[in-house]
């Protein structure tokens, strides 16, 4: 291997050792040298010898270096192979200069170094180790030191504890004394965190009686308590490598290391415990819970009662408004209360577990003889404390109502031991105080004085829950429960029947005669009792079948009639929802029988009833829930409302509010059953069943007619839809053959021509009466949601018919058409009937040479039904439709990336260039169309059909009706119209064109992917704001008007386009301001106003001769009329005026 | 030099909850939703107070009571509660609100600060300084009392 010569590398060692360098230069030197040597390209042995000098000269500051220089290669070396002797000369060496307290720093860096380095390659020998050990101890004092070295002292240490526990295993009392004089009074979080961990180790390291920490114990812990609690105030942004949460861990590993140490923990744990300091408390029932569980019963029992009175203090906040308000705010103090109840209770949990397995009757006897909790529940039953007074009781009634849940919760002995004592009293105090009420009903006519105890009742039912977790961990075994002489089983047994009957009184009685603030509670405890009886596991259930039937029938009961109580029928609702997912979780068959005659069947059937009180969108979501508890119950919910969509329907009723109903039945149906069924198990069957219903209900002309004269035909339609669009394939194709089998027995057609060719519209007359454009669009809103894969019988006969009534401006028929061409454009399956795209071809010249027809007479027949009175008017109102279905129909081309899609639009430009306007509409037109647009020229129409082309709907061509979606087909469409739109603007000079050009241009542009447009904002930029200038001026543009705003505020979130913008900043700046005042749209103003704000941060000799603008037009707005505006509009006057 | 506090330790009051205005039911464009008394005191009650880091809310020198407003006569009257008889931070407090109220309502609003009867030692004399356009403008063409106010008025416009 070659050898660097020694005059390269010695200057880095001189660079090292002159402490006139700077800390960058140093360790760029020592890694130059650990490179090399780890490169084999220099050897130890060379290095050494040729830095002898330094390493022994009696200048310290040279020696100091020289030193920290060795150990740092060797630390950077640590994945390099040394041989024995190596290692051993070093290890000499380090420990060694262990006494050379000037060069200390160097002996610890190797001394670490060497005792890091890993088995394969080379590692300390244990000998030596030993040897370190003690002359570490001899010479280091590690108090004297800095912090680094201190840190790196007590690296040493854990790493010798961790890695080499036989070199200390021998060591005498004096070492062990040593390391603890070691950490005495360090200070440093980091050391700290080490020093804590080197004495859990430690600690650790002996655990017999006679051993040294059992003698070390009481100084070691006299050491480690006065850290306790920790007290630590870095905050995140110190950087320090601990924070208080690892401090205190560890400190509570070291605690819990030895059982010694329980003669001292245990009481300073306790005595902290009455600190004022919530945090202190915190640590210490931490602390105390890993204690116990770390000690053992053993040692604990003694402490059993200490402990108990302790947390006893602590869960009922006996020494209250001690604790310290260090936070500002009383809901911090809130929490921080509630976190250290919650902690005290888990302790207690703890104890009871632990402490309970030596001696069971201990805890019980500690605490259900203690005073006050036999005085509390002495209280609770007692009369005059009946009534809740106020919240302070509550939190007491709680703590108490924890502890005994805990208690009874944590074994079966436990659970008949409570039940014994105050089971049975507290419910009959409970029937007591309800006797005395309905007495004081009766005599009073309804203004009692003495409601029912909610202590006894809260109390009761937290037994109750208790006995549920019981029986729950034990329910394998329960006839051993039952049997058993003595049993929680058997006392629950004989109060049962009174119990329940308590509990359904207070549905009718207890709600009346309480302040509201108390109500809540009580109806919520009573429905938990229920609840928690109606949901013990099966076999050991101590409820006879009749019973559940009653508790069952009392909840439902609530459910059909009291909803005008919100809280007790949500609150009845959900304890419904618990039991029915209860019975499928433990597989319960004959409950199942019980709570679907009993819940399910009442409730659903009020989807069918109609003269219920009940609000139907109380009835849907009491369906709904239920229905959630399983598969079962949720299909008996969808095949009731079907039964009461099929009827609704069905029955000619002439109610006005139908068609809300419906539609109502059919949201909750398609948008809550249908993906809540299809997510749990893709039950499309009854989908399909629903779907072929519906359309038996509209197979003749008479029930069409009534359909789209009660106004069902939109939900129906919609309906339809969701229904088609979650069936399978084959689902589908079932569905699609029998509305072809309806549409043609209805209508009678032509069919042989029909399949062969595209007929004229004067070969097949269709009348274009109501009922047949509601068959037809019936019939589309099943075409729109069918599979691309999904067989389609005689497509021609189809398209045919949808062609017709798209002439004749039928949008349904256009939607069908736009979804045909966009799934099965060249699909090989149809190819053998007739080329679809030529197809295609000739649909799309019919309707551009209907629009561009001149008169109707030759393309439309004025049938009798349609009484277009106005025949010219007729015609114009069906052009618009065509021009929107072309734009349907490219829509679909769009979205499969199909070429086609080039001369529609192209059409449809011509159309937005041509100057022809047409008069407006008269008013008495029947179907308005575009909404709130009166005046409606053929170029609107056409500026809109791209509109339609570009933005996402929800009627069809979507994901969720199975569209064919080409990615980035927005952005494609965008790239190759725009230098198009660009040069029509440019050559445009007649206002009114060159305004229908911005509205084409600026659906195109709004709906494009932001992004997409940003790139190409230099070229677009100036006709945005154009267009944003002119479109301004009209109402009819305003949702136009917002999107390009918005367009125009990304393009000030890009970099890119902020140029753009800096550029044209005259112009940008007046049409916000002019925007400013933007009078049909507030939120127009508002976002002009943040763009405004955005600007001001731009250069500021750049906008500086436009402030004045800004401010006058901020000035305005700030007496706008709506609030946000003129809050917007004081931001944007303030950075301007600063600006 | 220390400066002495003119009230070293203030009673802090607790931040109101903010009343959060419910969004209008329908969205009208054109209904009108009046400037009214909390949105003036949305206005003011950030303002820091001259000497202490808290909120003229949080010492209750303002509070949404204090103000009264006549929108139709296009008049707001602001009375404010110095923390002690005699502060001499009331014409700074007093000056603060006048300019953050003229830089957020309309310039139709005749803004008029007073100190709470009886609060002040020299009331009149405040609500006279406080009331007169050139002294408040004198004022603000005073560098430092200029920075003092926009340095009490930053958290309002967060």
């Amino acid at each position: 291997m070659a050898r660097v010569p020694p005059g390269d590398w010695v200057p880095h060692v001189e660079a090292y050792v002159d402490v006139s360098r700077t800390a960058a230069q140093h360790s760029a030197s020592v890694d130059a040298l650990a490179a090399l040597v780890n490169k084999d390209k220099l050897t130890l042995f060379d290095l050494v010898s040729k830095m002898d000098m330094y390493l022994t000269t009696t200048d310290h500051i040279v020696r100091s270096r020289g030193i920290l220089l060795l150990g740092e290669i060797l630390s950077r070396i640590s994945f390099k192979w040394l041989d024995v002797n190596t290692i051993a000369t070093l290890s000499d060496f380090f420990i060694s200069r262990l006494s050379d307290w000037q060069a200390i720093r160097g002996a610890l860096v190797g001394c670490l170094a060497l005792l890091q380095r890993k088995q394969g390659v080379g590692c300390i020998a244990i000998a030596d180790v030993k040897r370190l050990v003690e002359s570490f101890l001899q010479n280091v004092l590690v108090q004297s030191l800095a912090a680094a070295e201190r840190k790196l002292c007590f690296q040493i240490l854990s790493c010798i504890l961790d890695r080499y526990p036989e070199a200390v295993k021998t060591m005498g009392g004096e070492q062990l004394y040593g390391i603890c004089e070691a950490i005495d009074e360090e200070k440093d979080p980091e050391c700290l965190k080490l020093s804590f961990h080197v004495v859990e180790v430690v600690m650790k390291l002996f655990p017999d009686p006679s051993g040294l920490a059992a003698q070390f114990a009481s100084d070691v812990f006299e050491i480690l308590s006065k850290y306790f609690p920790v007290y630590f105030t870095h905050g995140v942004g110190d950087d320090l490598d601990a924070t208080r949460d690892d401090l205190s861990r560890a400190l509570m590993h070291a605690f819990c290391s030895t059982q010694y140490f329980e003669p001292f923990a245990i009481p300073l744990l306790l005595d902290k415990l009455s600190s004022s300091l919530p945090l202190a408390k915190l640590d210490s029932l931490k602390y105390l819970d890993n204690c116990i569980r770390f000690y053992g019963a053993d040692r604990m029992a003694g402490h059993a009662s200490a402990i108990w009175y302790k947390l006893k203090e602590v869960i009922f906040n006996l020494s209250s408004d001690q604790i310290l308000l260090t936070t500002a705010s009383p809901k911090d103090a809130e929490k921080n209360k509630n976190q250290i109840v919650s902690e005290a209770l888990n302790c207690l949990k703890t104890a009871i577990m632990y402490i309970g397995s030596s001696d069971k009757d201990l805890f019980i006897n500690l605490i259900l003889l203690d005073e006050d909790i036999v005085n509390k529940i002495r209280s609770i039953s007692s009369a005059e404390k009946s009534v809740l007074g106020s919240l302070e009781d509550l939190t007491q009634l709680h703590a108490l109502g924890s502890v005994i849940s805990i208690l009874a919760e944590s074994s079966a002995y436990f659970c008949t031991r409570v039940l014994q004592e105050h089971f049975t009293h507290l419910v009959d105090v409970l029937g007591a105080s309800a006797d005395y009420e309905s007495r004081q009903l009766d005599t009073c006519n309804g203004s009692p004085s003495a409601p029912m105890s909610y202590g006894a009742l809260y109390l009761s039912v937290q037994m109750l829950s208790s006995c549920r977790e019981v029986a729950l961990i034990s329910y394998e075994d329960c006839s051993s429960v039952k049997l058993a002489k003595e049993s929680w089983w058997l006392i629950l047994d004989k109060k049962l029947d009174q119990l329940i009957h308590l509990l359904g009184s207070f549905f009718t009685t207890a709600s009346r005669s309480l302040a509201p603030m108390f109500r809540q509670e009580y109806i919520s405890c009573a429905v938990k009792g229920l609840l928690t009886l109606a949901t013990f596991p099966e076999q050991c259930s101590p409820l006879p079948s009749n019973a559940y039937e009653d508790t069952l029938l009392m909840l439902t009961s609530v459910i059909i009639s009291k909803f005008e109580n919100v809280d007790l029928w949500r609150l009845s609702l959900k304890a419904l929802t618990s039991v029915g997912s209860s019975i499928a979780k433990f597989h319960a068959s004959q409950k199942e029988v019980v709570y679907c005659r009993t819940v399910v069947d009442k409730i659903v059937s009020l989807i069918e009833s109609y003269d219920t009180p009940m609000p139907l969108s109380l009835r849907l979501e009491a369906s709904y829930e239920v229905g959630t508890a399983g598969l079962n119950y949720m299909l008996r919910v969808a095949t009731s409302l079907e039964v009461a969509i099929i009827t609704n329907i069905s029955e000619a009723n002439g109610r006005i509010e139908c068609a809300e109903h419906v539609a109502h039945l059919f949201e909750c149906y398609s948008s809550r059953v249908l993906p809540w069924l299809l997510s749990s198990g893709g039950v499309s069957e009854h989908a399909l069943g629903f779907a072929l219903r519906l359309l038996d209900e509209i197979k003749d002309l008479t029930a069409l007619d009534r359909i789209s004269s009660q106004g069902l035909l939109d939900p129906l339609m919609t309906g339809m839809k969701l229904l088609v669009a979650v069936c399978t394939e084959g689902q589908q194709s079932l569905i699609v053959q029998k509305a072809y089998n309806i549409i043609c027995s209805v209508l009678s057609l032509p069919l042989k021509l029909m399949s062969h060719r595209l007929l004229n519209v004067d070969e097949l007359v269709p009348s274009h009466s109501v009922q047949e454009t509601a068959l037809i669009s019936m019939f589309s809103s099943i075409i729109v949601a069918l599979r691309p894969q999904t067989p389609v019988p005689n497509i021609m006969v189809m398209i045919n018919l949808f062609t017709v009534f798209l002439l004749n401006g039928k949008m349904p028929a256009a939607y069908a058409l736009a979804s045909v061409f966009n799934k099965y454009l060249h699909n090989p399956e149809f190819q053998h009937e007739k080329q679809l795209d030529k197809i295609l071809d000739e649909i799309l010249e019919r309707c551009f040479s209907t629009v561009l027809a001149n008169n109707c007479s030759n393309i439309s027949h004025p049938s009798d039904d349609v009484n277009f009175s106005d025949d010219s008017s007729g015609n114009r109102l069906s052009k618009i439709d065509i021009l929107s279905g072309l734009g349907w129909i490219g829509k679909g081309l769009l979205m499969r990336g199909d070429e086609k899609v080039k001369g529609i639009s192209m059409f449809l430009l011509r159309f937005v260039c041509s100057d022809e306007i047409l008069s407006s509409i008269p008013s008495h037109q029947e179907e308005p169309y575009g909404g709130d647009s009166s005046d409606t020229s053929l170029a609107t129409s056409a500026a809109s059909a791209f509109h339609v082309m570009m933005s996402d709907s929800g009627i069809c061509l979507n994901k969720r009706f199975h569209a064919r979606i080409k990615p980035l087909y927005k952005q494609r469409f965008f790239s190759i119209l725009m230098p198009i739109f660009l040069s029509k603007i440019k050559e445009t000079t007649a206002i009114v064109t060159k305004l229908a050009l911005y509205r084409a241009f600026g659906h195109i542009i709004s709906n494009a992917p932001v992004p997409a447009v940003i790139t190409e904002a230099h070229q677009i930029f100036l006709v945005v704001v154009d267009s944003l200038a002119k479109l301004s001026l009209e109402i009819q543009d305003k949702d136009l008007v917002y999107s390009l705003l918005l367009v125009l505020s990304g393009m000030l979130m890009d970099e890119k386009g902020k140029e753009n913008i800096l550029d044209n900043i005259h112009i940008t700046i007046g049409v916000l301001t002019q925007l400013v005042s933007y009078p049909h749209m507030m939120v127009v103003r508002e976002t002009a106003l943040q763009c405004l704000v955005a600007i001001s941060t731009f250069p500021h000799s750049k906008i500086y001769p436009m402030r004045l603008k800004v401010l006058q037009a901020a000035i305005m707005a700030l007496d706008d009329k709506k609030r946000a505006v003129r809050r917007e509009a004081i931001r944007c006057r303030q950075t301007w005026q600063s600006a | 030099m220390v400066m002495e506090l003119i009230n070293a330790n203030p009673v802090v009051h607790e931040k109101k909850e903010r009343r959060v205005r419910q969004a209008p039911d329908t969205i009208d464009e054109n209904a009108a939703e009046p400037i009214d008394q909390l949105e003036i005191f949305d206005h003011i009650r950030d303002i820091k107070d001259p000497e202490h880091p808290y909120s003229l809310e949080q010492l209750n020198v303002v509070t949404e009571d204090s103000i009264e407003l006549n929108d139709e006569s296009n008049h707001v009257r602001v009375t404010f509660t110095p923390t002690v008889e005699h502060c001499s931070m009331a014409t700074i407090i007093g000056l603060c609100i006048r300019v953050k109220l003229v830089r957020s309502l309309p310039p139709r609003y005749k803004v008029d600060i007073r100190v709470a009867p009886g609060s002040h030692a020299t009331e009149a004399a405040v609500n006279k300084q406080l009331n007169d356009k050139e002294r408040v403008a004198a004022a603000l063409e005073n560098p430092n009392l200029l920075g003092m106010v926009e340095e009490c008025l930053s958290p309002t416009f967060d």
